[in-house]
């Protein structure tokens, strides 16, 4: 059930050791006196410096398996691997500065602190491990980050005095600071109008492609999900199909709907 | 609409930590209000017993002036008089029982007080309730009636033998009867020794009369006796008074500890303001969207506002009676501690049912005008905000300053209502001006917040940097909800600091007071007068280490007719002594007149009052009627405390014209090299001779002890204040986690551990009570300057800084803060990641 539907074009391929690992992975929830089972056995690894998309309707559990692959929550069995830690082995505080340290996330709903300017809201992750950002490499990175998501002229400015887009680039820009080997963006366009959608996707994908981060995107949209080099279906809880789509420069989407067509999508 | 109170009733118990934390706050409020209400119950009946005590049925008590007393002359003028239908006369002696029992060195007992009555007379207008024996019955008999106490005390029984010490010798009189326990006229230390008229007066070789107390015939307006009175009564000096004036005379003595209870009540119920004006905001806010739905579904604005009402009218209710309860216990424990207010008893606090009014419609006022902005806010959500995703209210964020001056104002004019009586003009005055100052206080803290959060946060920047950006930011993000939370912590710490400076002030001037006047380290007092026959000068300026003796005696002066205090001392020794200042007048000069003869020396405080210069002239009225006049040679400072206030300073020539028969009181000076040894044979030697050494350190450590009693009660009841602030603290962190719970999530996402969430409200809240204490230290420095100088403070004893309740405001203000945080923090440092992040 794989095809390669492109030959790979970029200068920062996905190598073969992978950085996260899922096995078997279930989660249920108490609703009331049923049991919601929102994962079922998920077992999936990524490669550093791969662009991973989950795809699924509403409800398919694709955003509750993003939770779990990146430490927010834990899994009711199996375990998550990410850069060789078994996350659910780990003590809350151990866990977190994992995340802190490997991981970057961006949200739906932007979520940036509305108290912290831009430039705050970046360095966010810096100032929490307790470094100041205001000075030497870290203010470099910043600099660098600030003019990865344009927003050069705008570091003092407050969410409140942004757009949306200029907000998710905000987080974008917070979420690759620590230069994470994973980043997870859930639903990253979901709020954005369509052209501010695609500077979002095409900044996460010059991320992957430029500097080899490896992105883990959940998405419902083909469209988005088409800027990945592998998509993985996920439907009832499980992983019901891997698409592989390849390193392609034009993020043509037809291809992928096709296949997804076929799988009754 | 039941349906609406149904949902009110829900809400409540939706939140039971909050409700019960605002609860808490007004019954806290309610409960110092309540007990101050209830403590000046028992003060005005302990007044009213022991004014009946003192006068019984009498309608006019003509007191003597001086040692010698009332004539037999007066005593018939006044019996002579239309309209009295009952003359009592009465003679009283302090006096020692036993001394003969007591070998040098022992202390002396405590003295009793004897009182000589005309038998058929004085129980005419007072009962004298016995408990065993028998009334007297002649004037000359050898009998006595006893305490209760004191017949506890000296084991006394019916037909024991008494020995009366006088200034000759001793009498021996027989018990015939015991007073009732709680008979009033055994005195406050229940140690009184009745005996008749002529045999107490042969007892201290004595022929005036301490005092005459009248019954009126029925029928007779006492208007028209007194006027009578004054008409005979010309040959000698007396006080007139009837029990109304004796009654408002002790309840002065007790009119500050009124008016700064009253003020520490309205404090607290101030802070309890804030806590409901916070907590229903919070309601607002959070179910801003289930409002939104009724007013869509077609509830009027008022039903809305009903909702918000209907909470706090059952916050109130529950809140207030339990603070009535609470308030009971409160004054309880107040009494224990107090022991007595001014001059007056406190046996315990006495419950009226205008008490309990007061307190609970107090407590609900405060309560529904806390209410009325949240309710108005709620009433006005538009029924599109329901519709809305994402919930934002500026006009429930905005806390409102005008809301904040009208409940202000609804505490004071309610509080004027209630106002106890004791405290009087100066007092309400004071109090105003104090409430006054804590509000405009209140209204700067929101215009000084940016820059009070820097400073606050100042401490924790090395420790938890980020914590302290994210707490600064957060307590700016709303700035109206911060001030209110910050201005109930300031005005509760502000009262601490004040009343630290109030008191140790109060310390200061006393301690310098004492010393300043009286020219010696150690002062032997007596309870009778001693004439200079008795030689005490001598006998005590010959033992080793005495530098010098100095004999001091207080009395009544009628100056212009008017009864002042009177000292009579030796210029000499206070000018040797070199302590004793003048505002106006050569010293030197003036302390030589006043042993010269005809001149005085006036307290700055009665000069200021009654317009009084150097080179006035006064007429001092004799006890024989006739006048000295008494030239002003000096303003002092300050002289001997006396019974209404300082005391007119005159020598011993003019004391002696004027009746006093002789010194009361020895300054005693040591000799820079007097040892241990010299100060203790000199103490021996004083209670030989019926004399009680008290060193000055002794008398300012009691003054001191009475003052820190009386201090240590108000800084316990202010601190009910910062407790209600705390609860504050606890509503306001929970409404800002409540709020920030998305944002907390994405902390958690970027890496934020769990106990740096819970460090981030900690300190949020430590930089919250570090401006409440900045302000509330500043306020109370203030407002204790002010406190000092409407209370007539001395100004040459600077105003300092207290520093211990400085140090308590601070350790409270920011401790307690973050202690109160606990909760919050908690809840914060919970927050689920995954839900936060999709949280709306």
């Amino acid at each position: 059930m794989t095809a390669l539907l492109d030959a790979p074009t970029s200068a920062a391929e996905p190598t073969a050791a992978p950085i996260l690992q899922a096995r078997d992975l279930t989660k249920s929830y108490p609703l009331g006196e049923t049991t919601v089972h929102a994962l079922r056995g998920v077992s999936l690894s990524v490669a550093a410096g791969e662009f991973v998309a989950l795809m699924g309707p509403s409800g398919s559990g694709k955003s509750t398996l993003l939770h779990l692959l990146g430490g927010l929550d834990l899994p009711t069995s199996g375990e998550v691997e990410l850069a060789g830690e078994v996350i659910s082995r780990l003590s809350d505080d151990r866990a977190t500065r994992l995340r802190r340290d490997r991981t970057g996330f961006v949200f739906q709903s932007f979520n940036l602190i509305p108290l912290l300017d831009v430039t705050e809201n970046i360095a966010l992750p810096f100032t929490i491990a307790g470094q100041d950002p205001s000075r030497g490499e870290l203010a470099a990175r910043l600099g660098d980050m600030i003019e990865l998501v344009d927003l050069l002229g705008k570091e003092h400015h407050r969410p409140d005095q942004l757009s949306h887009g200029e907000q998710q680039r905000v987080a974008v820009a917070r979420a690759l600071v620590t230069g994470p080997a994973l980043l997870f963006a859930d639903e990253p366009t979901g709020n954005l109008d369509y052209t501010t959608g695609n500077e979002i996707l095409d900044a996460l994908w010059r991320s992957c492609h430029e500097r080899g981060q490896t992105i883990v995107l959940v998405t419902h949209d083909a469209k988005a999900a088409a800027y990945a080099d592998r998509v993985l279906v996920v439907g009832d809880g499980r992983i019901r199909d891997t698409i592989e789509l390849g390193r392609r420069a034009d993020h043509d989407a037809t291809v992928l709907i096709g296949r997804l067509a076929q799988l009754g999508l | 609409m039941r349906g609406l109170h149904a949902l009110a009733w829900r809400g409540l118990r939706a939140r039971t930590l909050r409700s019960v934390l605002t609860m808490s706050g007004v019954a806290l409020g309610v409960a110092v209000l309540f007990a101050g209400i209830a403590t000046d119950a028992g003060i005005e009946a302990s007044v009213d017993r022991t004014v009946e005590g003192l006068v019984g049925r009498a309608d006019l008590r003509v007191a003597a002036f001086g040692e010698a007393g009332l004539s037999p002359a007066t005593v018939e003028a006044i019996s002579a008089t239309p309209g009295v239908a009952v003359a009592a006369p009465a003679f009283e002696r302090r006096t020692y029982l036993g001394l003969d029992r007591f070998g040098p060195g022992d202390a002396l007992p405590a003295p009793v007080t004897v009182v000589g009555i005309d038998p058929s007379a004085e129980l005419r207008l007072h009962d004298l309730t016995l408990a065993s024996g028998a009334h007297l019955t002649r004037l000359d008999e050898p009998s006595a009636l006893v305490g209760a106490t004191l017949a506890r005390s000296d084991d006394l029984v019916l037909g024991s033998e008494l020995t009366i010490q006088g200034p000759a010798a001793p009498t021996t009189v027989r018990v015939v009867g015991i007073l009732a326990e709680d008979d009033p006229y055994a005195g406050p230390t229940g140690r009184a020794v009745v005996m008749p008229l002529t045999t107490a007066q042969a007892a201290f070789d004595a022929s005036g009369f301490t005092r005459v107390d009248v019954g009126i015939a029925p029928g007779t307006a006492p208007s028209v006796v007194v006027e009578a009175l004054e008409g005979s009564l010309l040959e000698e000096p007396y006080v007139l008074s009837s029990p109304r004036e004796l009654g408002l005379a002790m309840r002065a003595s007790t009119g500050d500890f009124a008016a700064t209870t009253a003020l520490i009540a309205a404090v607290a119920l101030f802070a309890g303001a804030f806590l409901i004006f916070n907590t229903l905001s919070m309601t607002v806010v959070e179910r801003v969207r289930e409002l939104g739905l009724l007013r869509a579904a077609g509830a009027t604005r008022s039903q809305v506002a009903s909702f918000i009402l209907v909470q706090a009218v059952v916050i109130g209710a529950v809140g207030s009676t339990i603070g009535i309860v609470s308030g009971i216990a409160l004054a309880t424990g107040m009494a224990a501690w107090i022991g007595t207010v001014g001059d007056v008893a406190l046996p315990g606090p006495v419950v009226t049912p205008e008490g309990v009014l007061a307190a609970f419609a107090m407590g609900m006022a405060v309560t529904l005008a806390a209410a009325l902005e949240p309710a108005r806010q709620a009433g006005r959500i538009p029924p599109v905000e329901a519709l809305k995703s994402r919930m934002d209210l500026p006009a429930a964020r905005r806390a409102r300053l005008r809301w904040l001056v009208a409940v202000f104002l609804l505490v004071g004019v309610f509080g004027l209502l209630i106002w106890p009586r004791a405290a009087g003009d100066a007092g309400l005055i004071r109090a105003l001006a104090v409430y006054a100052a804590l509000l405009v206080v209140a209204l700067c803290v929101p215009f000084l917040l940016p820059f009070l959060t820097r400073v606050a946060g100042l401490p924790f920047i090395p420790v938890a940097r980020l914590e302290e950006r994210l707490a600064r930011a957060s307590v700016l993000r709303d700035r109206g909800r911060a001030a209110m939370t910050v201005s109930a912590l300031t005005v509760g710490l502000a009262m601490i600091v004040a009343l630290g400076g109030v008191g140790q002030h109060a310390r200061a001037a006393a301690g310098a007071w004492i010393a300043d006047v009286v020219p010696g380290d150690v002062l032997l007092t007596s309870i009778f007068p001693r004439t200079v026959d008795e030689g005490l000068d001598d006998i005590l300026s010959e033992l080793p280490g005495v530098a010098s003796i100095s004999p001091i005696a207080s009395f009544d002066l009628a100056i212009d007719g008017v009864r002042v205090d009177g000292a009579a001392m030796v210029g000499s020794d206070l000018a040797s002594d070199g302590r004793f200042h003048l505002v106006s007048g050569e010293r030197s000069a003036a302390l030589a007149a006043i042993d010269a003869g005809g001149s005085v020396i006036v307290p700055a405080t009665v000069a200021e009052r009654d317009g009084l210069a150097v080179g006035d002239e006064l007429d001092g009225t004799t006890t024989n009627g006739s006048v000295v006049v008494l030239r002003i040679v000096g303003i002092a400072e300050r002289t001997l405390p006396g019974d209404g206030g300082e005391a007119f300073v005159v020598g011993w020539p003019d004391a002696a014209q004027l009746g006093v028969a002789g010194a009361d009181a020895y300054a005693v000076r040591f000799a820079p090299d007097a040892d241990a040894a010299a100060r203790e044979t000199l103490a021996d030697e004083a209670r030989s001779l019926a004399l009680d050494p008290v060193p000055l350190g002794r008398i300012q450590g009691v003054i001191g002890a009475a003052l820190d009693r009386v201090f240590g009660l108000f800084d316990a009841l202010a601190l009910v204040a910062i407790v209600v602030a705390a609860l504050g603290i606890v509503n306001t962190l929970t409404m800002n986690v409540f709020e920030r719970v998305r944002e907390i999530g994405v902390l958690r996402a970027a890496g934020m551990t769990r106990r740096q969430v819970w460090r981030s409200v900690v300190v949020e809240a430590g930089v919250t009570g570090g401006i409440g204490a900045i302000c509330g230290i500043a306020a109370g420095l203030l407002i204790g300057a002010l406190m000092v100088v409407l209370a007539g403070g001395r100004p040459d004893v600077a105003i300092g800084v207290p520093w211990l309740s400085v140090a308590v405001a601070l350790v409270f203000g920011i401790g307690l803060a973050m202690l109160a945080a606990a909760y919050p923090a908690r809840l914060a440092a919970r927050v689920s990641i995954v839900r936060a992040v999709g949280y709306e």
